[in-house]
C-alpha cells in the first residue's frame, strides 16, 4: 500500500508541475508582456467591468464583485488597483484617491401584481413609506390617487392586499441608490442617506443579489422590489409578468387628498439620458468640486436636483421630466504609486485603461453608445463628465 | 388459555404470565419490527436532499461541460473556460495541504508524545476550538493577519495560509489520535528496546498510524476545497495561474459566489454551476478514498490485537 | 495463574486503549536539550492555540472595546442613528439553531440506531457514506439549492399546508405578512441547518453506539429483550456521553453556519411574530453587512463585538462537546 501511495504522490507532483508549465505557456498571449490589474467592488458594475476587461488588450484585468464598501476600503489601503463604487467617496482626497465616473446606470422599481395592465405610478414618498412600513396595503389612498382611472379601479379591487417590500440582503449599490432616493423624497425616512444595507428596515424581506430580487419578486405575490437596470431582461422573462413602475419625480406638488406628481416617467434610455444630461451639463466641475451621487429627475414644476455625497442637494436647472433614479458609477484609483500592488507601471496602465473605458468603452464609432453599455442597459457619460474625467486622470502621477 | 379439565383443573399461575407474556411479547416484538422498518427510512431524510442537490447542480452544469471548457486557459471572465480556476485550485489545495500537514503532523505527534499532559490538554482543546470556529471569523482573521498586518495583500499566499490554518486542526487531531492509540505494548516494546523518540516515530509509529493520518489529510482536503468565506476575504481572483505567490489567484468557490447572482445565460452563472459540480465531485471522490483507506486500516488494526 | 479452560473474557470487554493515558509507559515527559527539537515539536504543537488566541485578540482589537452598554442587547438596530441592538440576531440564531439541533438529533439517532442495529452490515456500509457526504457540500451550494429549489416548495406547499391544518397550535397561524409564497424565513432555515448538522450528529452517535462492547448487546438480547429495548435501555445509556457530545457539536455547527442561512433567512432585523416569519442570525448578519460597515467605525466595533459573542458561544459549546468524547477512540471523529 505504501508503494501505491508513493506512486500516487509522484504522479500528483508530475501532473502539477506539468500542468503548471503547460498552462502558463498557453495562457493569454499578452500575459507575459502586459500588466496585471486588479479591480474589486460594486456588484452593479461587475458585468460591465468583465466585458470591458475582455475587450481591452492593454492589460489583463481581473474583476471581483464584492460590494462598494469593500471596493472603497481596498482602494484606500492600496490592495487593488481599481475600486468600483456606486457612490462618491467623500474622503477620497484624504486617502490620495480620485473618484472617476465611468458610466451612468439607473434603477427600476418592479412590482408583482398580476392582472394589472400598464405601469403603476409610484413616487419616492410612497416607496419610502412602503419600505418603512407606514403604508401596508396596495389600496392605500396615497397610491390610489396617483393612478389613472382604470388602474385606480383595478388597484382598489385588490381590497387591502398587504404589500411585501423586498430589499437586498447583501450589501449593494442598488440599496445605496434606493436609500438615497427615499431619503431625498421623504422627510421622515429613518434609515439614513445612502446606506448599502437596509438592515434596520424591518418591513422588508431580503433576497441575495439582483437575480435573487427578481426571483423573490416572482415568487411573492403583491411584492415590490428595486432592481438594477441590467436585470430588465431577466425580470421581463419571469413567468409572473413582472412590471416596472413609472416613477414620479421628487418635486411633486401637493394637492388635497394626497400627493400627485405632475409627471410619472417610464425608464427608457431617452428619459435616463435626459436626466443625466440635464443634471450634469453646464456644471463647472473643477470649480465646484461637486460630489455627485444621485441624479434625481426634475419636473415641469421644479428643477433637477443633484444629490450630493454628504446628503445635501443642489438644485441646478429647470427641465422637462427625466427619470428619477439615475446615478454615476465611480472607479477609485490612487493618485501616486503606493505599496506593492499600485506600482508605477500598474498605475500608468490603470490610467490608460480608464481613458479607454471613458472613450471607447462608452461610445462606439459613429456616436452611438457602445455595445458594452447597451448590453447592460447603462448609458454613456455626458460630454461634461467625460471632460472632467480626463482632467482628473491628468492629475495622476504614476 | 387455561385448560378446562373439569372441576379439578388447577389454575396454573404461569398461564396468566404466559398470557400476559403473549400479548406483551407481541406488542414488543411488533414495535421492534416497526422500528426496524421506520428507522431505516430516516436515511431517506438524509439521502433524498443530497441526491436532489447533486442532481440539480449536475443538470445545470453537465450539459455545458466539454473537453475544451475544462482545459482551456483563456479568459474565464469572457468565456466559459475552467482551465485557470482548476489549475489554481489545485495549486491552492496542494500548498495549503502541505502547510496543514506539516503543522498538524508535527504538532499532533508532539502533543501525543512529547508535551506534558496538561499542556497537551490545552493544545488539544484549542485545536478543537479552531475546528469548530465559524469560517467567517477565520477569514476575518486571515484578512487582518496576512493581508494587512503581514502586508501580503489580496493574494494567493494569503488565501493559502488562511486555508491551511483552517485545515490544520483536522490533521492535528488525527495525528494526535493516531499516535495516542498505538497499542501500549508496542510502544513499550519500542522504548524498552532502546529506541530514541525519532526512531520510534519513524520506524514504529508512522507505519501504524499512516493510514489513519492519511484519512485525516483527505478529510481536511475535502473540508478545505469547499470553503468560501475565508477565500473571499483574503484573495483577489486572477485571470492567470499565479506565477509568484503574491499574485491574485482564483479559487473555485469564488466563482460560485460571484456567479450565482448574475443574469441567466451569462458566463459567470454557467461557471458557478460548473464549479459547484466539480467541487461536489472532488468531495465525493475524497470521501470514497477515505472510506477505502479507513476500511483497510480497520482490518489492519484488528491484526494488532492477536 | 491456574490453568483455566474458560477463556478470560475480561480482556474482550476492554475498549481500545484511551489516548495518552497518564500510565502509558515510555518516556512521556521527554526532556530535550537540543534546540532543534523545540522547532519540530513544540512550535507546531502550539500553533492551534496561537491561532485561537490571535483570532480572539484580533476581534478584541477591532472592537476597540467600545462599551455599547445595555443597548447592545436591545431590540433596535439602525446603523444610521448609531443604534446597534443585537438582540434580534442572537434570538434569531437561537431560534434557528435549537430546532435544527433537535431535529438533527432526532433524525441522527434514528439513522444511527438503524445503521448499527437494524440494517444488515453490507447495507449499512453502503448507506452510511451518503450521510457523511452531506458534510462535504460547500455551504454556498446548499444556499443556492435551497434558494432555487427548496424555497418554492416551502412557500407554495409546506407553509400553506401548515397554516391550513396546524393553525390551532400557537404560532402556527399565519398573518398577512408571513408566510409569503416565496418561502423564506424560519422553516426553510431550520431545514437547511438540520441537513448541515445531520452528518455530525449521526456520525458521533453512530460511533458512540458502535463503541459499546458487544457482550452488553448480546446479554441484553439473551435476557429476552427486543433489539429496540436493548438499544433504548442499554446502548443509549452507555453511549450517552457520545450522544451529548453530538448535541453540543451539532449545535455549534448550526450556530456557525453562515452563507447557506444568509440566502434563505429573509434578512430582516425583527423578532419573528410567528413560525414562518423572516429574521436574521448572527453569522449571516455579520457576513452580509461587513461591506456596509467599512465606513463607520462604530458599526465595525459593533460587528466585532457580535463576533466575540458568537465566538464565546461557539467556544463554550465546543468545549463541553469535545470533553465528553475525549475518552472515545474513533478514527473518524477526528475528521469533523
Amino acid at each position: 500500500m505504501g508503494v501505491a501511495v508513493a506512486l500516487a504522490i509522484v504522479l500528483l507532483l508530475v501532473g502539477l508541475g506539468g500542468g503548471y508549465v503547460w498552462g502558463n505557456s498557453t495562457a493569454k498571449s499578452s500575459s507575459t508582456s502586459s500588466v496585471q490589474l486588479t479591480e474589486t467592488g460594486s456588484s452593479l458594475l461587475y458585468p460591465l467591468m468583465t466585458s470591458w476587461a475582455a475587450a481591452y488588450t492593454g492589460a489583463t484585468i481581473s474583476a471581483a464583485s464584492t460590494g462598494s464598501g469593500t471596493g472603497q476600503s481596498d482602494a484606500e489601503t492600496g490592495l487593488v488597483n481599481i475600486g468600483a463604487s456606486d457612490g462618491y467617496l467623500t474622503t477620497a482626497a484624504a486617502n490620495n484617491l480620485i473618484n472617476v465616473p465611468v458610466a451612468i446606470s439607473a434603477q427600476l422599481v418592479y412590482y408583482n401584481l398580476p392582472g394589472l395592465t400598464g405601469h403603476l405610478n409610484l413616487n419616492g414618498t410612497m416607496l419610502a413609506e412602503i419600505y418603512n412600513g407606514t403604508i401596508t396595503t396596495w389600496n392605500d389612498p396615497l397610491i390610489l390617487n396617483a393612478q389613472n382611472a382604470s388602474l385606480k379601479t383595478a388597484l382598489n379591487g385588490l381590497a387591502s392586499e398587504t404589500i411585501h417590500p423586498i430589499k437586498r440582503a447583501d450589501s449593494s449599490g442598488d440599496t445605496f441608490l434606493f436609500t438615497s432616493f427615499c431619503y431625498e423624497s421623504w422627510a421622515k425616512w429613518p434609515f439614513g442617506y445612502g446606506t448599502s444595507n437596509l438592515t434596520g428596515d424591518t418591513a422588508a424581506t431580503g433576497a441575495t443579489g439582483n437575480s435573487g430580487m427578481v426571483s423573490a419578486l416572482n415568487s411573492t405575490a403583491n411584492s415590490v422590489a428595486y432592481v438594477g437596470i441590467s436585470y430588465e431582461a431577466s425580470a421581463g422573462a419571469e413567468p409572473n409578468h413582472l412590471q416596472y413602475a413609472a416613477l414620479g419625480d421628487n418635486n411633486a406638488s401637493t394637492t388635497a387628498g394626497g400627493i400627485v406628481a405632475a409627471n410619472y416617467i417610464l425608464p427608457t434610455s431617452t428619459t435616463i439620458s435626459q436626466d443625466a444630461n440635464l443634471g450634469l451639463n453646464g456644471l463647472n466641475f473643477t470649480a465646484d468640486q461637486l460630489e455627485i451621487s444621485l441624479i434625481l429627475g426634475g419636473s415641469s414644476a421644479g428643477p433637477v436636483t443633484l444629490s450630493l455625497g454628504g446628503g445635501g442637494s443642489m438644485p441646478t436647472l429647470a427641465s422637462p421630466a427625466p427619470y428619477p433614479i439615475v446615478n454615476l458609477e465611480y472607479m477609485l484609483i490612487k493618485t501616486a504609486p503606493t505599496g506593492s500592488v499600485v506600482t508605477s507601471t500598474a498605475l500608468a496602465a490603470t490610467v490608460a485603461f480608464l481613458q479607454w473605458a471613458i472613450s471607447i468603452g462608452n461610445w462606439a464609432s459613429g456616436g452611438t453608445e457602445s455595445t458594452f453599455l447597451s448590453a447592460v442597459h447603462f448609458i454613456p457619460l455626458t460630454p461634461a463628465v467625460a471632460g472632467y474625467d480626463m482632467q482628473e486622470l491628468a492629475t495622476v502621477q504614476p | 388459555m387455561a385448560t378446562n379439565e373439569g372441576p379439578n383443573e388447577r389454575i396454573d399461575p404461569a398461564d396468566d404470565l404466559r398470557r400476559g407474556e403473549t400479548w406483551g411479547l407481541r406488542w414488543r416484538t411488533g414495535f421492534d419490527r416497526w422500528m426496524g422498518l421506520l428507522l431505516p427510512l430516516l436515511f431517506a431524510v438524509a439521502i433524498l436532499p443530497i441526491a436532489d442537490l447533486v442532481y440539480f447542480i449536475s443538470a445545470k452544469a453537465v450539459p455545458t461541460l466539454s473537453w475544451h471548457v475544462v482545459t482551456s486557459y483563456s479568459d474565464y471572465q469572457a468565456h466559459d473556460t475552467l482551465g485557470v480556476p482548476l489549475m489554481t485550485t489545485f495549486l491552492f489545495m496542494a500548498l495549503a495541504t502541505s502547510i496543514a500537514v506539516v503543522l498538524g503532523l508535527f504538532g499532533g505527534i508532539a502533543a501525543a508524545e512529547f508535551l506534558p499532559e496538561r499542556a497537551a490538554g490545552w493544545v488539544r482543546m484549542s485545536a478543537n476550538l479552531l475546528a469548530g470556529m465559524p469560517s467567517v471569523i477565520v477569514g476575518y482573521f486571515g484578512y487582518f493577519a496576512f493581508v494587512l498586518y503581514f502586508g501580503w495583500g489580496l493574494s494567493f499566499i494569503a488565501g493559502v495560509f488562511t486555508l491551511a490554518f483552517f485545515m490544520t486542526p483536522y490533521v492535528y487531531r488525527t495525528a494526535d489520535l493516531a499516535f495516542s492509540s498505538i497499542p501500549r505494548p508496542i510502544r513499550e516494546a519500542a522504548y524498552g528496546s532502546g529506541a530514541k523518540p525519532v526512531q520510534y516515530i519513524l520506524r514504529v509509529g508512522a507505519p501504524i498510524a499512516f493510514p489513519q493520518i492519511l484519512t485525516g489529510v483527505f478529510l481536511a482536503m475535502a473540508i478545505g476545497v469547499g470553503e468560501t468565506a475565508p477565500i473571499i476575504l483574503t484573495t483577489q481572483p486572477g485571470l492567470l495561474v499565479p506565477s509568484t505567490v503574491f499574485q491574485p489567484a482564483v479559487f473555485m468557490t469564488y466563482l460560485i459566489w460571484t456567479g450565482f447572482s448574475q443574469p441567466a445565460g451569462s458566463v459567470a452563472l454557467t461557471l458557478a454551476y460548473q464549479a459547484a459540480f466539480f467541487i461536489i465531485v472532488v468531495v465525493l471522490a475524497l470521501n470514497i478514498v477515505v472510506r477505502v483507506v479507513a476500511g483497510r486500516f480497520r482490518k489492519r488494526l484488528q491484526g494488532l490485537y492477536q | 495463574m491456574s490453568p483455566n479452560p474458560v477463556r478470560d473474557v475480561s480482556a474482550d470487554r476492554e475498549p481500545l486503549p484511551a489516548p495518552s493515558s497518564p500510565t502509558t509507559a515510555g518516556p512521556k515527559r521527554l526532556r530535550f536539550r537540543q534546540p532543534v527539537w523545540w522547532l519540530f515539536a513544540y512550535i507546531p504543537a502550539v500553533v492551534p492555540a496561537a491561532i485561537v488566541i490571535a483570532i480572539a485578540a484580533t476581534l478584541l482589537e477591532a472592537s476597540h472595546l467600545h462599551n455599547f452598554g445595555a443597548a447592545f442587547f436591545g431590540l433596535t438596530f439602525n446603523s444610521s442613528t448609531n443604534q446597534f441592538g443585537m438582540l434580534v440576531f442572537i434570538v434569531g440564531s437561537l431560534l434557528t439553531a435549537i430546532p435544527a439541533l433537535l431535529l438533527s438529533m432526532g433524525i441522527g439517532l434514528g439513522i444511527a440506531i438503524a445503521s448499527t442495529t437494524y440494517l444488515p452490515r453490507y447495507l449499512a456500509r453502503i448507506l452510511d457514506p451518503f450521510v457523511d457526504l452531506l458534510a462535504g457540500i460547500p455551504s454556498v451550494v446548499y444556499g443556492i439549492w435551497a434558494f432555487v429549489v427548496v424555497a418554492p416548495i416551502f412557500g407554495l406547499v409546506l407553509n400553506p399546508w401548515a397554516v391550513e391544518h396546524l393553525s390551532f397550535v400557537p404560532g402556527f397561524a399565519g398573518n398577512s405578512l408571513s408566510p409569503t409564497t416565496a418561502g423564506y424565513g424560519l422553516p426553510i432555515s431550520i431545514f437547511v441547518l438540520t441537513l448541515m448538522a445531520l452528518p455530525i450528529t449521526t456520525l458521533l452517535i453512530r460511533d458512540a453506539l458502535q463503541s459499546i462492547p458487544k457482550d452488553l448487546w448480546e446479554s441484553g438480547l439473551a435476557l429476552g429483550a427486543t433489539r429496540w429495548e436493548v438499544v433504548r435501555r442499554v446502548s443509549l445509556r452507555q453511549g450517552s456521553r457520545g450522544i451529548w457530545s453530538a448535541a453540543f457539536l451539532g449545535f455549534g455547527r448550526a450556530m456557525g453556519e453562515t452563507v447557506a442561512v444568509a440566502m434563505v433567512i429573509g434578512s430582516t432585523a425583527k423578532l419573528p411574530t410567528n413560525v414562518y416569519d423572516v429574521t436574521y442570525t448572527m453569522a449571516s448578519f455579520m457576513f452580509e453587512t461587513l461591506d456596509a460597515a467599512y465606513g463607520n467605525s462604530l458599526y465595525l466595533s459593533a460587528l466585532a463585538e457580535l463576533a466575540l459573542v458568537l465566538l464565546a458561544i461557539t467556544f463554550a459549546v465546543n468545549l463541553v462537546g469535545r470533553r465528553l468524547v475525549a475518552h472515545i477512540y474513533a478514527e473518524q471523529v477526528a475528521g469533523l
